[in-house]
């Protein structure tokens, strides 16, 4: 009992440490998108796939991925691993494994639906499952690949999105509280001019290739017969699971996006810091699991303030009901100790407190006005009685 | 300025106008028509072949078909061999290519023993007095995990194109039916069709596969899917080889898309290592030379329109097909044909949709160079425009006198004809230099339609006749050809026996609508068949500058008129085709009767081009000369 106290204790004294020094994100969120179906396109599936893996290895449970699937490649009959999806010819690690939840699949994946998702413009009877419950706390990775050109992007071969498109979804989102830093990564050709326009604050993007640039292929299976990964992302991914390998790591987004190697890549990756505050130099220093892991932090508010009702009062008035408990655990066992001590020396002092609390429930009952309670009982009874009599009277003469 | 007023002045110079400057225009486009398909094998006019259809992914996979299938495709062949012996010593009157029924069976076991569902279909054709008949066989794998919307189907026909027994590429594709119905990736129904030979066995087929065949033809009892591509195999000799042939042309010059010949050619050169032949050039060394006999080789089997393997009967059907036909000494195996064979399905099987990103209208030079339409059809249009051009000169000029001398010609028969009044009011503008002439279209349009109509006697004569009577029906057509034109000029000065005589301005007429037809058909021909348009236009080319001799004395017209028709008459259809086959050492009876085949089963319309545009173009361009010795 009293270790349990003081870990109470002791937490809520680390919450007031953190609540003052952080205080910046309270969720993680992330959503990622393929834009593009058919099975010559398996590596956009392959890439968002990876990406939903690392997600989910580094915290973020799958209520809070959004993810988008345009369409089936474990199920394609061209495939020749039929349930599987590899973003490596070495097919160590099956991406479609067995715990899996895609949010939006097939043709819901549309511009449209893309955009209501971010700015929240769903009708009510959309599940959780398909809402993005970010916050003004709330950390959120948007990850999209697809076919791309200058300032579009490609959905399924039927629309595409564009780059204004796309900046104003993610101002909306900042203006309705949607989220409180967020990081933007797009691999398609010309990926960099999708973020050109963005103009809300927060906001830290990064792109595969610049305008005229392809974005390439990393590498085909020759057994599954199509490229499984794009460059960029494979060397995302690369830094990704072997440098960040617990949610833990310290490194932060300066170190992902200085391990950008163009030669390896084939062209030329952007990041675009000015929406950030503080720009480069503060966002270099948000830890890659800023994003991509789930921080538990508790959003606390006004933590220096001292007025009723506020977090110092409120603490106070834990610790006051903590020395309290153990005040009076420290009678009950002193009690005890006496009347019983010739009778369990031999066993663990658990037992004791184990005894004590058994012990406790009937002398409070005891101490209880017994007979108090029966009169208010009675008299409810009777008030019951008497309103049904009455009713019935007055029903038969009517 | 300079060339406002030299259209000014051209106004005031007919003659110029209407005589002298379609001549020159005309001339100008046969010329640049050919001079621009000279160029085309430069490589400022040509390009590069590239991939279009995301989809085919061609070489991306491993294939898998070696050591122990070659196990497998030793024992079918060794089983089909000995079948095919035992029948040929038990008939010794058999062809020596001709399929044994045992042998024909066997397939049929070892389909079925594969796990293909299996059925057979009969047919027969009749044409030009023979008789082809014959069974097919095909065996179809579902695929495992698809919806059988789709199918690609694989050709082996016991007769090579060349009727060559091809006893390697029947057992590799039994091996291959064998061996795909073991993979569980086909999205498309996979169909393996066995037929007796190259020539009527796929038709047949593919007729009844779209319920479009004749009564002669049974139905097929098992169909799959739309199918969206075919391979041909041949395989019809003993020995390793070096190269890999591949033929694409279709019926009436159809082409297969572009991509599925660039994925053929990708994965044999780029995957499997071996190299790549078209059009019957072993040794292309990319010179301009090389590209351009490339070219007009393409062009003529594509101008002939004849079916050049089993997968052309596959083009009318939009559905796109080659044939692959090993070539030369070298170390290639069946099993190397086998892998690429694979790995091509591999690459159909990847198909979303049919092919259709690439180009249908092409001609290659090289395995990986290519014209497309937008280049190359120019050409051909310039050489049909000249007659249209020449076509419109002459209705224009035979509305507007200004020549005195052909005024005074003509004023004579109008006057007679038209009442006093008229003919003075109308002599009376002639002098002031632009008057307007009736014309008199009666008789030309009877002439000119009904001559072209009268093609209509040779086409169904040829496709008709019995084979044995080919030669003799050809040689008479010659001497037809010499008569006939004489005797229609003969008859035309005589006004055809009606009462008005035929007057100048009428043998203008008659060239003009001839022209304009030939014109027209051959322009619309050359979106549809270029190669047929540009060997047509050419053989017509002469048409355009004939015309009715008028100005020297008898005697000189008379000589010219009969040297012109001589001449003319060695661009008859009937001595082109003797030349040509003399030049070639193919008998005319094979051609015709070839010819017929093609009409009869392939629905070829060479023919019908030859004896309804050519023919009444060329006669008419006789008669006009000939007249002029009447």
């Amino acid at each position: 009992m009293i270790t349990l106290l003081r870990l109470i204790q002791s937490l809520s004294l680390l919450l007031l440490l953190i609540g003052t020094v952080t205080a910046e994100h309270t969720s993680n969120w992330a959503v990622l998108v393929s834009t593009s179906r058919f099975w010559f396109n398996y590596r956009h599936l392959a890439n968002v796939l990876s990406l939903y893996r690392t997600v989910k290895r580094l915290g973020i449970p799958d209520s809070q991925i959004i993810l988008m699937l345009p369409d089936d490649m474990a199920c394609n009959p061209r495939n020749a691993f039929p349930g599987t999806v590899y973003s490596n010819a070495d097919r160590a690690v099956d991406l479609y494994g067995d715990n899996i939840e895609v949010d939006y699949r097939g043709y819901e994946v549309t511009v449209e639906n893309f955009i209501r998702l971010l700015t929240d413009r769903l009708d009510e009877d959309v599940p959780r499952s398909k809402r993005l419950g970010s916050d003004a706390g709330s950390n959120v990775l948007v990850y999209m690949t697809g076919h791309g050109g200058d300032q579009f992007l490609k959905f399924q071969d039927a629309e595409e999105i564009g780059a204004w498109d796309l900046a104003h979804a993610f101002g909306q989102m900042w203006e309705k509280k949607r989220y409180h830093e967020l990081l933007f990564m797009i691999d398609t050709c010309q990926a960099n001019t999708m973020y050109t326009h963005f103009y809300s604050p927060n906001i830290v993007a990064t792109g595969s290739s610049e305008l005229d640039q392809s974005s390439y292929s990393h590498h085909a299976d020759n057994d599954v017969g199509v490229a499984v990964i794009d460059r960029w992302t494979y060397y995302v991914l690369e830094f990704l699971e072997t440098q960040v390998t617990s949610a833990n790591s310290k490194l932060n987004l300066g170190d992902l996006f200085d391990s950008y190697d163009e030669s390896k890549i084939h062209s030329q990756p952007g990041v675009r810091w000015d929406l950030f505050p503080g720009g480069e130099s503060e966002g270099r220093l948000r830890t890659v699991v800023d994003f991509f892991g789930n921080v538990q932090n508790v959003e606390v508010e006004n933590a220096n303030a001292t007025e009723p009702g506020s977090l110092k009062e409120d603490l106070a008035e834990i610790a006051r009901l903590v020395e309290r408990w153990r005040k009076r655990d420290e009678e009950y066992s002193a009690i005890l100790g006496n009347s019983s001590q010739h009778r369990r020396e031999n066993e663990p002092s658990e037992s004791v407190h184990l005894g004590s609390k058994m012990t406790e429930g009937p002398t409070r009952m005891a101490e209880d006005n017994s007979w108090g309670k029966r009169l208010v009982g009675l008299s409810v009874l009777g008030a019951c009685t008497a309103i049904w009599v009455a009713g019935s009277i007055l029903g038969r003469s009517a | 300025m300079a060339l406002k007023s030299a259209i000014r002045n051209l106004r005031n110079k007919p003659d110029v106008l209407f005589i002298r400057l379609p001549n020159i225009l005309s001339l100008l486009c046969i010329v640049v028509g050919v001079v621009w398909l000279l160029l085309l094998p430069l490589n400022d006019y040509s390009r590069h072949t590239y991939i279009s259809e995301n989809a085919l992914l061609p070489g991306q996979v491993h294939a898998y078909f070696t050591g122990s299938e070659q196990n497998i495709f030793r024992g079918y062949k060794k089983e089909l061999e000995v079948l095919l012996n035992e029948g040929r010593e038990n008939d010794v009157s058999q062809d020596e290519v001709a399929v044994t029924p045992a042998a024909h069976n066997k397939l049929h076991s070892i389909l079925q023993a594969a796990g293909l569902k299996v059925a057979t279909q009969k047919y027969e054709y009749t044409s030009a007095g023979i008789t082809h008949q014959g069974e097919n066989i095909y065996g179809i794998i579902h695929a495992p995990r698809g919806d059988a919307t789709e199918a690609i189907v694989l050709v082996a026909a016991w007769k090579t194109a060349d009727d060559e027994l091809n006893l390697k590429g029947v057992t590799l594709a039994l091996t291959l039916a064998r061996y795909f119905k073991r993979w569980s990736l086909w999205s498309k129904d996979i169909i393996f069709l066995f037929t007796p030979d190259s020539k009527t066995g796929t038709q047949a087929w593919i007729d009844a596969y779209h319920d479009l065949q004749p009564a002669s033809v049974q139905p097929l009892p098992l169909k799959s899917g739309a199918l969206q591509g075919a391979l041909v195999i041949e395989f019809p000799f003993d020995h390793n080889f070096q190269s890999l042939h591949i033929v694409y042309d279709g019926v009436n010059g159809q082409l297969p898309n572009l991509d599925l010949f660039n994925t053929a050619v990708s994965i044999a050169s780029g995957q499997m290592g071996m190299g790549t032949n078209l059009q019957e050039m072993w040794e292309h060394d990319d010179s301009y030379q090389s590209r351009l006999k490339t070219i007009l080789r393409g062009m003529t089997k594509q101008g002939l329109g004849y079916a050049t393997g089993a997968h052309s009967s596959f083009m009318p059907y939009h559905i796109d097909a080659i044939t692959l036909q090993p070539k030369g000494h070298g170390w290639e195996d069946e099993m190397a044909l086998g892998r690429t064979i694979e790995s091509l399905c591999r690459s159909l099987n990847n198909l979303l949709e049919h092919l259709h990103q690439s180009f249908f209208f092409y001609l290659l030079m090289q395995s990986n160079r290519f014209v497309s339409i937008g280049t190359y059809l120019p050409s051909a249009m310039l050489i049909a425009g000249n007659f249209t051009i020449m076509a419109i000169a002459l209705w224009m000029r035979t509305g507007f006198y200004s020549d005195p001398k052909t005024s005074t010609l003509i004023s004579e028969p109008t006057s007679e004809k038209s009442s006093g009044s008229k003919a003075q009011c109308s002599t009376e503008v002639k002098i002031k230099g632009n008057p307007v002439a009736e014309r008199l279209l009666a008789m030309p349009l009877t002439l000119v339609s009904g001559l072209h109509l009268l093609g209509l006697v040779p086409l169904w004569m040829f496709n008709t006749l019995s084979y044995q009577y080919f030669t003799t029906a050809t040689y008479t057509f010659v001497v037809v050809d010499i008569v006939l034109p004489l005797l229609l000029a003969a008859l035309l000065s005589n006004g055809l026996g009606l009462s008005a005589p035929i007057v100048p301005q009428q043998y203008l007429l008659i060239k003009s609508f001839a022209l304009l037809l030939l014109g027209l058909s051959l322009s619309t021909l050359a979106t549809l068949n270029f190669s047929l348009s540009f060997m047509i236009g050419l053989l017509c080319a002469p048409l355009s500058f004939i015309t009715r001799l008028q100005g020297p004395s008898a005697p000189v017209r008379y000589a010219v008129s009969t040297l012109g028709l001589l001449l003319l008459n060695l661009l008859s259809p009937p001595i082109v085709l003797l030349g040509v086959c003399w030049y070639t050492g193919v008998s005319v009876e094979t051609v015709m009767t070839q010819a017929a085949f093609g009409w009869d089963v392939w629905g070829m319309w060479t023919s019908v081009v030859v004896w309804c545009v050519w023919w009444p173009a060329w006669l008419i361009g006789c008669v006009l000369l000939g007249s002029s010795m009447f």
